[in-house]
């Protein structure tokens, strides 16, 4: 999603949210991430002004006050957080784990292939079809992209081939490199 | 840790949120993901410069897996084509900044800095602090130019390092007079 995003060529434009608007994203994500229910105020503090960045390919990202960018979607879809949110609250995704040998594919944006899901490295928790895990490597501690299952865990084990997890962000990517909105 | 336990959803006991993840300078990653990275060398310069710590352990677990992985780094047939591209640095230009001045009207003059961004200055930023500092209309005129209204040429020698202090008196250049 954003393997071509440049921050100087694809943002559009920066919104200010209306606070009724704000209200309605922080009960979408505490919906679709129960776990982050204690700790949701200190990533959107109620008082805070969230803006939007407006981009390219219709995409969205919710940016605090300060800058920072916190979660994006494409068109109408989930919100997803970034990889540096995640790496501060480490827990509110289901997280997929690939094997060794996957993880430089997936550093250059590969999507996650079902063999590297399902080999003796790897390990997965069991989720439906289109759900925003993490993804996490074999021997590593940090989460290295955000993708969305295209099949649940049971059929990718089943089916064992072509894409199992189709990767939305990872690190240096475009939005990776992106600076914080000022 | 076992990996049930790490894959657990959930925030874990005993851990304060949110966690202080630690960065490569060089290719911004998480450091344990630096050895993906095509300029690794680099990275771990960096380590070695600015966390010693960090990097006496990625040392010794790269000498584990040298005297181990050796001969199976031979046989394996390298895939994955172009590998992960590069991060496009910033040009390491001539860190400089200029300033000038150039006349506006007959008697009163406008001082012009150029430079500032090579420094990684937010330009709309700087444009306010001299607004304030000289008590007068300061603005961002294009991609790295600053114009500020008044002859404040002389001032800035102090006033610059005095606020970044990575800029040197002797990092400002001064064009002199310039024609509009």
């Amino acid at each position: 999603m954003f393997k071509k995003f440049d921050e100087r060529e694809s943002i559009s434009g920066v919104l200010q949210l209306k606070s009724s608007v704000q209200k309605g994203i922080r009960s979408k994500l505490v919906d679709s991430y129960p776990h982050l229910e204690g700790f949701i105020d200190n990533i959107l503090p109620k008082k805070d002004a969230l803006r939007i960045v407006k981009c390219h390919d219709h995409i969205e990202i919710i940016v605090n006050s300060v800058g920072e960018l916190l979660f994006f979607r494409h068109r109408e879809g989930q919100w997803m957080p970034t990889l540096r949110l995640f790496h501060k609250y480490p827990f509110f995704l289901p997280m997929q784990q690939v094997d060794k040998g996957a993880i430089r594919f997936v550093l250059s944006g590969a999507n996650i292939m079902c063999p590297g899901l399902t080999s003796p490295g790897a390990k997965m928790t069991e989720v439906p079809k289109d759900t925003v895990v993490a993804i996490m490597a074999e021997g590593k501690q940090h989460a290295l992209a955000i993708g969305k299952t295209t099949l649940s865990t049971e059929d990718i084990a089943k089916i064992n081939k072509g894409i199992g997890v189709e990767n939305c962000h990872y690190l240096n990517d475009g939005l990776w490199q992106m600076k914080p909105v000022k | 840790m076992s990996l049930e336990e790490k894959l657990q959803m959930g925030p874990k006991p005993g851990l304060a949120y949110p966690l202080q993840v630690i960065y490569c300078g060089n290719c911004t990653m998480p450091i344990e993901y630096c050895e993906y990275y095509p300029e690794y060398d680099k990275c771990k310069q960096w380590l070695e410069r600015n966390l010693p710590d960090e990097f006496e352990k990625v040392k010794i677990g790269d000498e584990a897996n040298e005297s181990g992985g050796g001969e199976e780094e031979k046989k394996r047939q390298k895939r994955g084509g172009k590998g992960m591209i590069k991060t496009k640095k910033k040009e390491d230009g001539p860190k400089q900044v200029c300033v000038s001045r150039a006349p506006r009207g007959k008697k009163k003059s406008v001082t012009v800095v150029t430079g500032l961004s090579s420094f990684d200055i937010d330009l709309k930023v700087a444009a306010k602090f001299f607004g304030t500092r000289f008590a007068c209309g300061s603005s961002v005129t294009g991609d790295d130019e600053i114009v500020i209204q008044g002859d404040v040429k002389d001032d800035l020698f102090d006033v610059i390092p005095e606020k970044w202090p990575e800029i040197d008196e002797d990092l400002i250049e001064d064009l002199g007079d310039q024609k509009r």
